[in-house]
């Protein structure tokens, strides 16, 4: 019902902004943009494995290829993939991809690289600098040779088909695309006078600790873009202060993707009616998980029992003013390219993944001999942002309910991230995930034994069939139907239990026009299309 | 004295080397592993192991110790950051003016407060001034400075759309504006530093009131003026000497805070996120330079008292 009244909600406002007249919507060359946010660790895009170094990167340096953006982008998770440097690409073979370069892309105008053309051999120095150097390498260990066809035209190989591998290209967290002689000639890429790229900004200045300043790159091969004439980051390690900052007038977004929780939003709507604040549904999700090799969760009507115990929809409306998703997994709700709704499934089978039943599962748990119910331990890091602490005490109020006491172990950030985080605890664990651009990311790194990210240690040979056959399949229309077999063949296993996602509220100062939320690391991009009105 | 000054720097070896052992030590026992950490919610199993290799974390403990303090002894080389890739060194050096203004600022306005209060309750003793002053000592001590801080950097910006945060400039590019960034955190750290200075003030001045030679000046016929500034209070402040150099180890350890909640690009910011982040060589290697700094500022507070009362003699 609320996903119905969302989209007609939608449609409202998309027959509106048809309507509206055209000089509102008129881009405005110039002015800077400031926003306040946390200081990037390191420069180098291929060193560093922090998403605030990728997102300023992905201000310099330029893809492959990238995601649609801005007016391109149907939808905050669309991941759908087009020309940045390569202008087209052709499968010439399941495991062969040749791309072709745009011509006449040239490098900022800076020594020692001073604005000469990105070539094929640049692709092919970075993607070999990757294989060798990132922390992240092994998302390509798919690739088995990079050849340079000619200047333009470079051609790679892969050892076996790899669906998500445009889409791995396309993510700012890994391929940024360096010039060669910045290594040879100052040594390394972690500094600001060595971010040298042909991405949409160049850097101006930079002080540690207290700001970075990017100005317009007048040579981008975008024609008359970005509209701003620059952006500065002002480093501001305290959420309080952002968020003083953006009320006093002295940034226009107080986070670089403009993030606010509900409660949040509600209050800085009081006291500044003037921002601009649009409730979006964001890639994430969060969820109980279990030792499903272990006693009592190996058995399959324990986890159908917290499932069915779980209210989520009262959840969604004390907590998320009834503004959330509640049917939050396995595949995340923004996601809706890939997402199979539940209401499209079986109901029979659906309704472990969405279902409210106290009394079928208290009967559950008895056939799982367990009729007087039984206690099992919540492992968690309770420093997550708002609503998380809630949620927790909300699954144990409804595990009591069927007879399931809860024993909360709270965990230091540090211990949870390295052993709870990756499914080293025992019976029972709570905690979000971290969000992933490809659906490969929610499905075969959750589900295929050995990942991870396969917390609740799930183990199922018909299932990784299906995983791995998703990975294999180069024809979208049929990985999506896969994708989708997935999904309904998950649905009454209850490997993990999903709980209701939050909303976030895009929200930046008026002035601010033209920015689209996307999901993903690449502010850059989305800086693009944005310009200031004041 | 000059042999008390020799032997007092001998002591401070095995100062440090305590220091440095309980600091990686602690530093290894904390919960989490900072490769994971680094790596979160991309923990894919080569990614983990490559890394831990580059960053040599896969030798024996004992190794990676000796491997810091030689570092530091032979080559002055305190490491660099497992997550910038930068020398540490280089790193403190840059951020440290910053924390020595704060610190600075944040001592004299709690000195002047605290000694101002302190004198004016000392020698009007139970009258409304004394009430006053006390009361003020005791918010000063109970209202933690991070709290005081973050209501300092959010009520105004509700109500006037104002807040006292904003771009760090460095006192040599333009004095002025420096001073207007910095006098916000240093008043709301020094207000609340300056409690315990006003109560030790008090006291100590209170006790010197009571002696023979005082009451021989007030018979003499002196003015209270010359009394309590001339013959009083430099006795009065040895203990409140002692006092501020007791807490200067808070007044860094305070900057952690207030610099990330003031955006002030100094030594404190770097040691909380390097912290969060479980940077080991950033956290072992500030630390060990702050004990230095402590440790020689202890002398140098030692040394002050003979200037402070000349019958203090070192042998």
């Amino acid at each position: 019902m609320a996903r119905r009244v969302a989209l007609v909600l939608a449609l409202g406002v998309f027959v509106v902004s048809l309507t509206a007249p055209a000089s509102a919507q008129q881009p405005k060359r110039g002015g800077i943009l400031r926003i306040a946010d946390r200081e990037a660790p390191n420069l180098d895009p291929h060193l560093s494995i922090s998403f605030l170094t990728h997102s300023w990167a992905n201000m310099v340096y330029s893809q492959l290829v990238r995601y649609a953006h801005g007016p391109e982008q149907k939808h905050t998770a669309d991941f759908t993939v087009v020309p940045d440097l390569a202008e087209k690409w052709e499968h010439k073979s399941p495991t062969v991809i040749e791309f072709t370069l745009r011509k006449g892309v040239k490098f900022h105008n800076k020594p020692p690289v001073n604005g000469r053309e990105v070539t094929a051999e640049d692709v092919k120095y970075s993607m070999e600098r990757f294989r060798t150097k990132s922390a992240f390498r092994a998302r390509f260990d798919v690739v088995q040779a990079i050849d340079v066809v000619d200047r333009h035209t470079l051609r790679v190989t892969l050892k076996e088909p790899f669906a998500p591998f445009l889409n791995h290209l396309a993510a700012s967290t890994y391929l940024a695309i360096l010039p060669r002689e910045v290594e040879e000639k100052l040594k390394d890429f972690n500094r600001a006078e060595a971010m040298i790229g042909s991405g949409p900004f160049m850097v101006k200045s930079y002080q540690k600790g207290v700001q970075i300043a990017f100005e317009r790159n007048p040579d981008y091969y975008m024609k008359g873009m970005p509209y701003l004439d620059g952006v500065v980051i002002e480093i501001t390690p305290d959420a309080a202060a952002r968020l003083s900052l953006l009320r006093a007038g002295k940034v226009d977004m107080g986070h670089m993707w403009g993030y606010m929780v509900p409660e949040e939003a509600k209050s800085l709507k009081q006291t500044n009616p003037e921002m601009v604040m649009t409730p979006t549904m964001t890639i994430g999700s969060g969820k109980l998980y279990f030792r499903t090799d272990q006693p009592p969760f190996n058995d399959v009507r324990v986890r159908r029992a917290v499932s069915l115990a779980i209210n989520r929809k009262a959840w969604n409306d004390s907590i998320n003013y009834g503004e959330g998703c509640v049917d939050a997994g396995p595949v995340p709700c923004a996601m809706s390219d890939w997402k199979l709704d539940a209401s499209k499934m079986d109901p029979a089978k659906a309704k472990y993944l969405v279902g409210y039943d106290v009394a079928e599962a208290k009967r559950l748990l008895a056939e799982a001999g367990h009729p007087k119910g039984l206690t099992v331990p919540m492992y968690h890091w309770p420093g997550y942002a708002p609503p998380w602490r809630t949620y927790y005490d909300l699954a144990a109020d409804d595990l009591s309910k069927i007879g399931i006491t809860v024993e909360f172990k709270p965990e230091e950030y540090g211990k949870y991230i390295s052993t709870t985080y990756l499914g080293k605890f025992e019976k029972m664990a709570m905690g979000p995930q971290a969000p992933g651009n490809e659906v490969d990311d929610w499905l075969f790194s959750g589900f295929y034994p050995e990942q991870p990210h396969n917390r609740s240690h799930v183990a199922d040979a018909e299932l990784n069939r299906m995983l791995l056959a998703q990975r294999r399949e180069l024809d979208p229309k049929k990985r999506l139907a896969l994708v989708h077999d997935i999904q309904r063949y998950l649905a009454d296993k209850a490997y993990y239990v999903y709980v209701p996602t939050s909303p976030q509220y895009i929200t930046h100062a008026p002035q601010v026009k033209g920015f689209k939320h996307h999901d993903g690391f690449s502010l850059g991009h989305r800086l693009i299309f944005t310009w200031l009105e004041r | 004295m000059k042999q008390y000054v020799l032997r007092r720097l001998a002591l401070a070896v095995p100062t440090l080397v305590l220091v440095s052992v309980i600091v990686f030590s602690l530093m290894r026992f904390m919960p989490g592993d900072v490769v994971t950490r680094m790596v979160e919610g991309h923990a894919y199993a080569p990614t983990v192991d490559a890394l831990r290799t580059e960053l040599g974390l896969d030798r024996p403990a004992y190794v990676q110790y000796l491997d810091w303090v030689s570092g530091i002894v032979l080559r002055g080389d305190f490491g660099s950051s497992y997550w910038t890739r930068q020398p540490i060194l280089d790193e403190f050096v840059r951020r440290f003016p910053v924390t020595l203004e704060l610190a600075a600022l944040t001592i004299l306005v709690s000195v002047v407060i605290g000694i101002l209060v302190g004198i004016v309750s000392a020698v009007r003793q139970d009258t409304i001034s004394d009430y006053v002053g006390r009361v003020f000592a005791i918010l000063a001590l109970s209202i933690p400075y991070f709290g005081l801080a973050v209501l300092v950097v959010v009520l105004p910006a509700i109500y006037f759309k104002w807040t006292p945060v904003w771009t760090y400039v460095s006192f040599t590019t333009s004095p002025l504006e420096n001073l207007k960034i910095m006098i916000v955190p240093a008043l709301v750290f020094g207000v609340t530093r300056a409690g315990p200075i006003m109560r030790i003030m008090r006291s100590a001045l209170l006790e010197v009131m009571r002696q023979d030679y005082i009451r021989t000046a007030w018979s003499k016929g002196l003015p209270e003026r010359a009394i309590v500034l001339r013959h009083a209070l430099k006795n009065a402040m040895i203990p409140v000497v002692t006092l501020i150099g007791l807490q200067t180890p808070l007044y860094i350890g305070g900057s952690v805070i207030i610099e990330a909640i003031f955006r002030l690009p100094g030594v404190g910011l770097f040691f909380f996120e390097s912290l969060t982040r479980l940077d080991y060589p950033v956290v072992q290697s500030v630390n060990l330079i702050i004990a230095a700094m402590v440790v020689g500022l202890n002398l140098a507070i030692d040394l002050t008292y003979a200037f402070l009362d000349p019958r203090i003699r070192y042998r």
